[in-house]
């Protein structure tokens, strides 16, 4: 499985980190990409990579109130959000697409959040 | 808005077009020209400019005056023109006010009533291009023969919300109900399908008046590389990913793409599902209010109506 | 293009799992033309390794598969620069947290470092060189808050040279120290060190006290804030005081001593306390007979100064800063609600630390002779209970205060030196006293000064015959215990100061859930927020004790003056940019900008077209998903190193 992971840096991304230096185990499909702010990930990034095949999408950031750029994520909660109701209009089953807020410190919650939808994809596989 | 509610302007029928054509020349005092329509030889109306009362004489508004002239409007900002405009029509010009691409100032706004526009296209499929067409706006004979009108009516407007005998629903697309009835695996063949058949001809983007980016857009460019040039149903699907991305918040339904599209696809299928999840999310509805800040270029600290905690 | 790939095996952190020749072989990758695997390439001879075969092989590009770039991307920035590319020709991939420390089969770990690696290359193979632009500051520092944090802070920076504003929205500086008799584990006087400090800063002549005054709001960027500062309405002429407190002798109207914690009564008009700093009266409206019955008007009339203007309004300056120290401190924790069990307030003679401290000092409502609140009797029995909104998840407090053990030994000491009579208890969970001196001081009250310390909370305390009876569990021993108190000292947890995440909000920087404030690194830059040229000093980013504060205020004035000193500031290359030939104009990028870092221009032919404000882009991006055909772009992330990034996974 190709799963692909948009995280912003400030968080989301820290929170990974902190669960590799916690090592906590995780299944190995999904790929992270680094973005700054969940505010700069295009819905249009995430249908590309589902027209390309990606199995699944997972967007994570800071929780909203705590962006690093202050507003980022609110304006990514509106786009990812609709984008997440739009995909069944597309052809993309829902339950492919997941975003979420994992702060620097849940490093154990961003593995259970890895360990989640990746159990999710495959058992449409 | 209009006068005279329920009212429908034929060529001929003299006091109503005389009120139409009165109006634009009275627009004339302050516009450069007014976006109308006038009459063609084969039948239906063809969008015009109208530049003085002497080339008023030729504008006429019926049934055939499908296009939605608002998509003239942005490339026209820094003019004052008037514009013969139906209640659909006069969305897409609130919209384009609500992202100044559009200053109401400047726009002369003539609004006329809309009885539904007829199909003319699959009427002549049907009945042969010699038929004849006599429509008053509520009665329809073609070729001298009582027709049912709502059945003629072009889709966009079947839904229609402010005209008399429209469904008021402005999702309600032809093939809804079997596109909902299918999984979304179904679906993607569904769409597949329809997108192969696209030709890269650009109309459902160029009739869209929301589309102002014209010869800057994503669809054509290599930086960024969204989308390849090829004309297949991978690419095709990925212009209309772009479309429905870009409108996400500010279309107003009116329906022009999917008319223009020459090979029928049903474009209007994946907008108005946005459209509904807009209103179902942000209670929000293009081109109503001028002033209203667009959901997707706001947000709502305390979070939205569809909240997720 | 050519890209050299170098993958690190971090000892065995990576290599044990991934196979780091194969994540190499990323090398026969299109452009590639070096690949190979470093044992540390953050270590000196991994870092040489890589300079020497970026110049061998004339590299112009470089992916490093190694740890987090949160870790050691500005390590490998610097590196290649060295090796003479532009430090953004650099990218990394995370192989190490995100791959070889969360897998433990080897085959999955390594194609996944494989598809990172090529993910990698993808990307730095759209990269293009980017380069900062430099922009002049303001050379002046806003201090918010004018405890002893804020204090040291003002005068380290003005000692250094650059002018201060001190802003303090209280009627005096000195903050909470200012109210303590005695300080742990010297028993030096506080007021006696703090004083000399209030004084030297008011009299400073490049720090401007704006006293009564709070942040209104901030624009601006680092280097050059723009802020309005409020200076609230006291109706004293600051100018014509002279403190000499004939009002406050005069005043019918009384009022609550916030300075002495709530024990003791002031009046509407008061100079806070006599040691203030500027010693300057200021009435409160709320309490004053001039302006809840419309007359009175005696301090008018009794002020030789003529320094009583009732018309007063609130005055709101803006004025440049190129860094803002921010040391607002903290307040003790109300601990009232959510400990009914201990009367919630109702009981005169539950108080808390800080008021005990006023019962203490000399300078205090009771001039320094202990004296409980209810009948002003002498305790003989005291008894002090920690953690009263510390280490207690049950309310929702799970910190520790991290002074609570040290001021409840002080206090009990003080107690006995005050009343030598008097016999101290302390309720205690764990007796937390790592400092200097700290451990030794703690003993010293249990055995010099025979305070009975009991480990456990308290369960319950109830009046009875003006005695308060005080229930808790000796865990030690497994017994209930029961003492008949005179006074009972709650050891109050520490709470951000009110307002905090306001203030927060207004400054851009992030706070945590109590409303401390957060610093960008717990570790490595501590004092630093994640808003460039703003910092942080004292108990306003956790709770801290005065040498703590004090050497963090330090810490962050050489922050400032650091940020300062060169006169002018490099901007952050990988900020949004304009192509201004393709902008239609529309400002959807302007609508969402959180930073108005975007602004209009007149293109050649006359349209508007938006242009971005280096110094004011953060970098976000999302502007550049706001504009349709994307000629706004942030550098560094742009779209096509995005969809190349992603492509290259799905390929």
């Amino acid at each position: 499985m190709k799963l692909i992971g948009f995280l912003c840096n400030w968080c989301s991304y820290a929170g990974a980190d902190m669960a590799g230096t916690s090592r906590i185990q995780q299944p190995g499909d999904l790929h992270i990409v680094r973005m700054p702010c969940t505010g700069r990930i295009n819905p249009l990034l995430i249908l590309k990579a589902f027209q390309e095949g990606a199995d699944g999408v997972l967007v994570s950031g800071c929780h909203p109130g705590d962006c690093h750029y202050n507003d980022g994520n609110y304006y990514a909660r509106r786009r990812l959000e609709l984008l997440a109701r739009m995909l069944p209009a597309f052809g993309i089953a829902s339950e492919r697409f997941q975003y979420t807020w994992v702060s620097a410190s849940e490093g154990a919650r961003w593995a259970q959040v890895v360990d989640d939808f990746t159990e999710r994809v495959r058992s449409l596989q | 808005m209009g006068t005279g509610r329920g009212r429908f302007y034929r060529k001929g029928q003299v006091p109503p077009v005389s009120e139409l054509k009165s109006k634009i020349i009275e627009a004339l005092d302050e516009a450069e020209f007014v976006l109308g329509w006038t009459a063609t030889g084969s039948g239906a109306a063809a969008p015009a400019r109208f530049h003085n009362a002497g080339e008023a004489e030729d504008a006429v508004f019926d049934s055939t005056c499908v296009h939605n002239l608002a998509v003239q409007l942005p490339r026209l900002k820094d003019k004052t023109v008037g514009i013969v405009a139906k209640s659909c029509d006069a969305r897409s010009i609130v919209q384009l006010a609500a992202e100044r691409e559009v200053d109401l100032e400047r726009v002369k706004l003539i609004a006329v009533d809309c009885p539904g526009m007829i199909d003319v296209k699959s009427i002549r499929r049907s009945f042969g291009f010699g038929a004849s067409i006599e429509d008053d706006g509520t009665s329809l004979r073609i070729a001298s023969a009582e027709a049912e009108r709502e059945e003629f009516i072009v889709a966009k407007c079947r839904g229609c919300e402010d005209r008399d005998g429209g469904a008021g629903d402005p999702g309600n697309h032809p093939l809804r109900e079997k596109f909902y009835s299918m999984s979304a695996v179904e679906r993607r063949a569904f769409w597949r399908d329809h997108y192969s058949r696209c030709i890269r001809c650009y109309a459902c983007r160029e009739a869209c008046p929301m589309c102002f980016c014209r010869d800057v857009c994503i669809m054509q460019t290599r930086d960024p590389h969204w989308i390849g040039g090829g004309v297949n149903s991978a690419e095709a699907e990925m212009m209309q990913l772009i479309r429905v991305n870009h409108l996400a918040g500010r279309c107003s339904g009116c329906g022009e793409c999917e008319r223009a599209c020459p090979v029928g696809i049903p474009l209007m299928l994946l907008i108005d599902e946005q459209n509904r999840v807009i209103q179902e999310m942000f209670g929000y509805r293009a081109g109503i209010d001028p002033e209203a800040k667009p959901p997707l270029l706001s947000f709502n600290i305390k979070g939205d109506i569809w909240e997720e905690e | 293009m050519r890209i050299g790939v170098f993958v690190c095996q971090c000892g065995t952190n990576i290599a044990a799992t991934v196979d780091t020749e194969k994540a190499a072989a990323a090398g026969s990758l299109r452009d590639v033309h070096h690949a190979e695997t470093i044992q540390y390439t953050c270590s000196d001879p991994g870092q040489r390794a890589i300079i020497d075969a970026i110049r061998e092989k004339e590299l112009t590009r470089v992916v490093i598969a190694a740890c987090s770039p949160r870790m050691h991307e500005t390590t490998f920035r610097r590196a290649v620069t060295r090796a003479g590319l532009n430090p953004f020709m650099m990218d990394m991939v995370n192989i190490r947290e995100h791959c070889s420390w969360v897998h433990s089969d080897v085959d999955t770990a390594t194609g996944k470092a494989i598809d990172l690696t090529s993910m990698g290359v993808a990307r730095v193979r759209k990269q293009a060189s980017l380069f900062s632009s430099k922009v002049p500051v303001t050379n002046r520092v806003l201090v918010i808050g004018g405890g002893v944090a804020g204090i040291q802070a003002a005068l380290d920076i003005a000692d250094a040279g650059l002018p201060v504003t001190m802003v303090e929205r209280g009627p005096s500086i000195g903050g909470n120290m200012a109210r303590l008799d005695k300080t742990f584990p010297t028993l030096d006087c506080s007021s006696c060190i703090l004083t000399p400090r209030m004084v030297e800063a008011n009299q400073h002549e490049q720090i401007d006290l704006m006293v009564n005054s709070e942040v209104d709001t901030v624009r601006g960027h680092v280097g050059n804030f723009e802020v309005d500062i409020r200076k609230k309405a006291t109706c004293v002429i600051e100018e014509k005081c002279t403190g000499c407190m004939i009002c406050q002798e005069k005043c019918p109207s009384r009022a609550p001593d916030e300075f002495n914690a709530g024990v003791g009564e002031s009046k509407a008009i008061s100079v806070p306390f006599p040691q203030a700093v500027p010693l300057v009266a200021n009435l409160r409206k709320e309490h004053c007979r001039q302006f809840i019955r419309g007359k009175c008007g005696v301090c008018k009339k009794v002020c030789k100064s003529g320094a009583i203007d009732y018309e007063q309004e609130d005055e709101v300056t803006t004025e440049r800063f190129g860094a803002i120290v921010v040391a607002t401190g903290y307040e003790p924790y109300d601990w009232r609600e959510a400990y009914p069990d201990y009367g919630g307030g109702q009981y005169p003679d539950v108080i808390t630390s800080l008021q005990y401290e006023r019962l203490l000092s000399a300078s205090g409502p009771t001039g320094g002779h202990v004296r409980r609140p209810s009948d002003g009797e002498e305790p003989r029995q005291v008894v002090f209970i920690s953690c009263v909104g510390s280490r207690d998840e049950s309310v929702g407090r799970p910190f520790c205060c991290s002074v609570g053990c040290m001021y409840i030994a002080k206090q009990a000491i003080l107690t006995k030196e005050h009343i030598p009579e008097s016999q101290s208890y302390v309720f205690y969970i764990d007796i937390r006293a790592g400092g200097k001196g700290y451990e030794e001081f703690t003993r010293r009250a249990q055995k010099e000064y025979g305070a009975v310390y009991l480990r456990g909370r308290v369960g319950k305390i109830y009046p009875s015959k003006g005695k308060l009876m005080v229930m808790g569990t000796d865990t030690l021993s497994g017994e209930q215990v029961e003492i008949e108190a005179d006074l009972v000292v709650l050891a109050a947890g520490f709470a951000a100061a009110e307002g905090a995440g306001e203030l927060a909000r207004k400054l851009n920087i992030s706070y945590d859930q109590y409303e401390f404030l957060s610093e960008s690194h717990p570790k490595l830059r501590p004092v630093e927020t994640n808003t460039g040229g703003i910092f942080l000093a004292g108990a306003c980013q956790g709770p801290k004790d005065i040498p703590g504060s004090v050497a963090q205020a330090s810490a962050a004035a050489a922050k400032a003056i650091g940020l300062l000193s060169k006169g002018e500031l490099e901007t952050s290359p990988m900020v949004a940019a304009v192509n201004q030939t393709r902008c239609t104009g529309c400002f959807k990028c302007r609508d969402v900008c959180p930073y108005n870092a975007i602004e209009a221009v007149e293109a050649r032919d006359g349209h508007q077209t938006a242009r971005v404000v280096d110094s004011l882009c953060h970098g976000c991006g999302v502007c550049n998903v706001a504009c349709p055909p994307a000629v706004i772009s942030l550098k560094g992330y742009t779209d096509n190193q995005l969809i190349a990034e992603t492509l290259e996974l799905l390929r």
